[in-house]
């Protein structure tokens, strides 16, 4: 389309690309171009066949798939090469990075003998030479002592360093296409702008045309320069970035754009302030004790602190997020408040009870009390039961109605979380990832808790899944009065939703405050950097974001 | 080096399961039922008789004092006189082990190949014709006692066709492999199929593998995918399998150097049973006990050596 206009013929050319799985079409009539250079994104929720064109593209489908239509690269259609062909472009002219690098990466070798395998390959190097260019890609995707590094195996690796592990073994050959897809998904926000900015940096320097796949539009915004938007296995609207973004012909596109975290504030009731804290948390701190070999004991306290004197206070009807990366220990508080974690020191009170010394009567009733959703909606539900049952199960064994008549609120509770009345008797696997959350929803809300704590409730469900569940649990804490305890990864979530926001890093509180505030003039210079991680859309990019690849992975 | 102090550490460890395993030795014939000194003695003997062979083999000692002296002699190599062919216990296993090392080994080399050939033979198309009449074939294998087909065996090659000698171990390098194919190949016949199955399900979990769409999408051959990338992953839990079944073999050969009339560990074992020789039934124990902790600590060595992530 746009790579006829400037006269040169496309890198890669898709035309009316179809994949089928038996009777069912995964993608359906494809079609794009690709010129040398460009940063294509092709944006879409799971299930819109985003990943299943790239892998076509690869030709890397699973053995049912058929896959029609064409795909040229510099003009060779590879649906119509052999096996040999294939290997010979493989790697050497298109090189691919996964969404997971931990699961990507062979576990038994190590990093520089994996990034040095496809140039041994395809470039007829020594084994010495191909490790020592190894070293040196190490070295350009921002490793730090990458001698060092290339003899470490992959389970050495961080998360962040593994992505770039993974990008130096694609690029080694220097293909002239990269197929990212969902690069980030699985990686930090901090470490995801790092990556988001060596792909940028690659494109820059060595004119490496990419395709982006993601389901995060701010992503794709943030560095491609054209966009596909699928759905359903179709092409629903495709075009520049600038274009899509402000001027989305397609209604989906809109959807799209308006769910996206930090478009929209979700009108949350502010207290009554003033009232007794409801929660209150202080110099809380959690240990984990590291486990003990046989013959240890030598190698001193190998004890890890997962929190570290954490003061906290929640209002009755607040809504309070905390924000933070893996390891920064939101999730511990969580449990802990729960009671699923002991403390190694520090209170926990709710309504003045000190939660750990209840007992009996009193914990039961401290249960019902507060109630907790989880980041995992199909693992939080018994796979055995249905969701009405599943429902239905707190209410009759906390002794509140017998079994008959906590069925009959179970369904009346799957009513106010919005799920139709014929999905009661489905089992868990029978759902969607949204639906299951509104499911583990309804069963927290079955005991009516006066705090509700949600683990990353919606880190596992697609874009404008998560808008609609924190359109819902904005609803049910009005018509409830429930005070909200929000955990999640992601800045723009906690702060669209919440009143007070809490940044959590490795075990402590960094900073507190309003959240429109911490958003906008964050304080701590991690909270800066967390700020100016976020991908948005270019139409509201407030923050200066420049960071050099020259951060190195931790 | 991670390795090195893997092994070093494991030795250690080896040190506390040998004591363990001597101290269970030595309790085993003391809580077998009968005096020994009686049966030493023999039915008639006189009541001095038997109070002179308890003194004279330390049976009046305390308890305690018995182990020490039976761990002394443990550390000086000594453990024991047989009562039947009065002859040190530890002469006698050496002499006896050899063909049943023989025949593990032998067993080994006829059973891994088929092995790996099979296994990616039925990887290749899960549920295919192929896997299906594997899978058959195995579990025919497996269900077939093998003193049965110990016994079919040795009468239609042995005796009806007189291929192969039905009894003993033979000289030489060539006359053993003669001897034992026999033994060797009706062992196989039931290893195959556990090793078989266990190996297939680990190549077809790591067909699916992320990192070996990686492999393919680096541009790498099916064939490199396979034997750089999948069976070093899907090896482990045969190889693990594979010990246990050695250590198997090395202590429980009894039915097939029964039926074959090997002069292995196993006769050895059903003859000091029958004829209630305790101290080379201790002194057996002891050997298959230490073999079974070798081997496991060999294996996991091994695995060590293969995956890294096993390394501390």
């Amino acid at each position: 389309m746009t790579g006829l206009e400037n006269g040169k013929p496309p890198l890669l050319d898709v035309r009316d690309l179809s994949v089928t799985f038996g009777a069912f079409a995964a993608v359906k009539n494809v079609s794009f171009t690709l010129q040398p250079g460009e940063i294509l994104g092709i944006v879409g929720e799971s299930g819109s066949g985003k990943s299943v064109t790239c892998r076509a593209v690869m030709r890397l489908l699973a053995a049912g798939a058929s896959a029609q239509g064409s795909v040229a690269l510099d003009g060779r259609d590879l649906l119509a090469l052999g096996e040999d062909e294939l290997c010979a472009i493989r790697g050497r002219d298109i090189g691919m990075i996964f969404q997971n690098p931990a699961s990507h990466l062979d576990p038994l070798r190590r990093i520089g003998q994996q990034v040095a395998a496809p140039m041994i390959r395809h470039l007829g190097i020594s084994k010495r030479e191909g490790w020592q260019r190894a070293v040196r890609l190490l070295d350009d995707v921002g490793i730090r002592e990458p001698e060092k590094r290339a003899r470490s195996y992959p389970h050495e690796f961080s998360g962040g360093m593994k992505q770039r592990a993974m990008i130096a073994y694609a690029i080694g050959c220097q293909p002239k296409l990269l197929i990212a897809d969902e690069p980030t998904t699985a990686l930090d926000v901090t470490v995801q702008a790092r990556i988001l900015q060596l792909l940028k940096e690659l494109n820059r320097k060595t004119g490496l045309a990419m395709i982006l796949i993601s389901h995060d539009l701010g992503v794709v915004a943030d560095i491609c320069s054209r966009v596909v938007v699928m759905r359903g296995g179709e092409v629903v609207e495709q075009g520049p970035i600038d274009e899509v973004i402000n001027r989305p012909s397609h209604p989906y596109t809109k959807l799209l754009i308006d769910s996206q975290p930090g478009r929209r504030t979700y009108g949350t009731t502010a207290t009554a302030g003033g009232s007794a804290p409801l929660l209150d948390i202080a110099r809380l701190s959690v240990t984990f004790g590291a486990g003990r070999s046989l013959l240890g004991g030598i190698g001193g306290d190998h004890s890890f602190r997962a929190l570290d004197g954490i003061d906290l206070t929640i209002n009755a009807g607040e809504t309070v997020g905390i924000v933070g990366e893996s390891g920064s220990g939101k999730s511990t508080l969580a449990r802990s408040i729960v009671r699923l974690n002991t403390p190694s020191g520090g209170t926990i009170r709710v309504d003045g009870q000190d939660v750990g010394t209840l007992a009996g009567d009193a914990l039961t009733a401290f249960r019902r009390r507060v109630q907790m959703v989880f980041q995992n909606p199909y693992d939080s539900l018994n796979p055995r039961l249905t969701i009405a049952e599943a429902v239905a199960e707190p209410i009759w064994r906390h002794g509140l109605a017998d079994r008959q008549t906590a069925r009959k609120q179970a369904d009346a509770l799957l009513e106010t979380v919005e799920l139709p009345r014929s999905l009661r008797d489905r089992k868990p696997r029978q759902l969607s990832g949204g639906q299951c959350q509104r499911v583990g929803l309804a069963r927290a809300l079955a005991l009516k808790p006066q705090l509700l704590i949600a683990d990353e409730i919606t880190s596992a469900l697609d874009v404008t899944t998560q808008a609609q569940i924190l359109e819902l649990l904005v609803r049910l804490q009005r018509e409830r009065a429930l005070t909200l305890l929000y955990i999640s990864h992601d800045l723009s979530v906690v702060s669209s939703l919440c009143q007070r926001v809490y940044v959590f890093k490795a075990g402590r509180i960094v900073e507190q405050g309003v959240a429109s505030e911490v958003l906008t003039t964050p304080q701590n210079p991690y909270t800066q950097a967390l700020v100016a991680s976020l991908a948005r859309l270019p139409t509201e990019r407030t923050a200066p974001h420049s960071q050099s690849v020259s951060h190195h992975a931790t | 080096m991670p390795l090195l102090q893997l092994i070093s550490r494991r030795l250690l460890q080896l040190i506390g399961v040998l004591a363990g395993i001597s101290l269970v030795t030595f309790l085993l014939v003391h809580m077998a039922p009968g005096d020994p000194a009686r049966l030493l003695a023999g039915e008639r003997a006189s009541a001095e008789s038997i109070a002179a062979i308890r003194a004279q083999y330390g049976l009046d000692l305390p308890l305690w004092r018995q182990f020490l002296t039976y761990i002394a002699n443990l550390v000086s190599g000594d453990i024991g006189l047989s009562l039947r062919f009065q002859r040190p216990v530890i002469q006698l296993i050496e002499q006896f082990m050899w063909p049943t090392l023989f025949l593990t080994g032998y067993v080994l080399c006829l059973a891994v190949p088929p092995t790996v050939a099979l296994a990616i033979l039925g990887a290749r198309r899960p549920g295919g014709i192929g896997d299906q009449i594997i899978r058959l074939v195995g579990i025919a294998g497996l269900t077939i006692p093998v003193f049965w087909l110990g016994i079919m065996m040795s009468r239609f090659f042995g005796v009806s066709l007189g291929w192969f000698p039905v009894s003993g171990y033979g000289t030489g390098f060539t006359g053993h492999l003669h001897h034992l194919f026999l033994p060797a190949v009706s062992t196989a016949i039931w290893l195959v199929p556990v090793l078989t199955q266990s190996l297939r399900a680990a190549l077809i979990e790591k067909t699916t593998a992320d990192f070996v769409t990686a492999a393919r999408a680096q541009g790498a051959t099916e064939r490199q995918i396979f034997w750089q990338t999948m069976l070093p992953n899907a090896v482990l839990p045969t190889l693990n399998l594979l010990g246990v079944m050695v250590a198997f073999m090395i202590g429980g050969a009894v039915i097939v150097e029964t039926v074959y009339a090997v002069p292995g560990l196993g006769t050895l074992m059903v003859n000091a049973l029958l004829g209630r020789d305790y101290y080379v039934v201790q002194g057996l124990t002891l050997v298959f006990a230490v073999s079974t902790v070798l081997i496991t600590l060999a294996v996991d060595l091994l695995t060590a050596f293969i995956d890294p992530r096993v390394r501390f």
